[in-house]
């Protein structure tokens, strides 16, 4: 590479592994610190409700893909319509929610679009949810986070009066 | 009365700081580093890649899961970057380390350090 001696204790091999932990507890800090605040302004609440929200989604997939092999032998647990046909107790297609550009499955779609559309007092912090949605999401796509700005005026501007302490941000992301 | 979650050591006397010692190669650099703007885009550098290889989400990750144990109100920056650095500093991909090493030292032999 640079000529320099293969040995990692050369002077310049030291400065350069001491300048790259430098940078390094930078970055660090940095994610600290923004931890620190996402922690302590509660801005990871939807993130929660996301997660559970993925788990209940899957579990309930796993459950109709079971039940479809068992949909004769059970008698208690379907109504059997006069055609035969038997309804999976939850939907199993899955579509694409239009806010938060997430697969969901069908009968889970109307609880998933109360939390994610806000109906709900956990659901207000929306300001905050499409900066954090939008950070996390910045990898994925950039275009996603487009999205956002069209949401967020008409859910945030009753957020930003209702919050906590008055020190969320009106809307946007984070500087991430 | 709630206990203060971010610690600041406290600003130096300034009459206290007269006295210092001449500056270390080890500042040296970092001057060298700070006055040529070098050192913010290896900053930018490192930070660009950690997000790709989704280094920095697990480590966010790792806050909020110790953040949830702790009690939210309860965590300061100090203990997350306690909960982040071993941890941080031994999943570093080795080729982003090199790659940023590679840059920094081609710095320090181009400022004749």
């Amino acid at each position: 590479m640079s000529g320099q001696s293969d040995d990692t204790t050369s002077p310049t091999s030291q400065l350069s592994s001491h300048v790259f932990f430098d940078l390094l507890d930078s970055a660090i800090a940095d994610i600290a610190s923004e931890c620190h605040r996402i922690a302590w302004l509660e801005l990871d609440r939807n993130l929660e409700e996301e997660e559970a929200e993925m788990k209940l989604s899957e579990e309930a997939r796993e459950r109709v893909a079971d039940r479809t092999n068992l949909a004769e032998s059970n008698n208690n647990k379907y109504v059997i319509d006069i055609f035969g046909n038997t309804h999976p107790t939850v939907a199993n297609d899955t579509f694409k929610c239009m806010n938060c550009d997430r697969l969901i499955a069908a009968g889970r779609f109307a609880p998933h679009l109360e939390k994610c559309m806000g109906k709900g007092r956990k659901a207000r912090l929306k300001t905050t949810r499409s900066s954090t949605a939008a950070a996390t999401q910045n990898l994925q796509s950039r275009s996603g986070s487009q999205m956002f700005p069209l949401y967020s005026p008409q859910i945030g501007s009753g957020t930003v009066s209702r919050s906590s302490n008055g020190r969320i941000a009106g809307s946007g992301t984070t500087g991430d | 009365m709630r206990r203060t979650s971010i610690n600041r050591p406290p600003t130096p006397d300034p009459e206290e700081s007269e006295i210092r010692e001449p500056p270390s190669l080890q500042d040296l650099v970092n001057i060298k580093l700070l006055e040529s703007g070098e050192k913010e885009r290896l900053k930018e550098l490192l930070r660009e890649r950690l997000i790709e290889c989704g280094w920095r989400d697990e480590m966010k990750a790792l806050c909020r899961s110790y953040a949830r144990k702790k009690g939210r109100n309860n965590v300061t920056v100090d203990d997350l970057i306690h909960v982040i650095t071993p941890k941080g500093r031994a999943s570093i991909p080795d080729p982003i380390k090199a790659e940023l090493l590679r840059k920094i030292r081609s710095f320090l032999v181009a400022t004749a350090l």
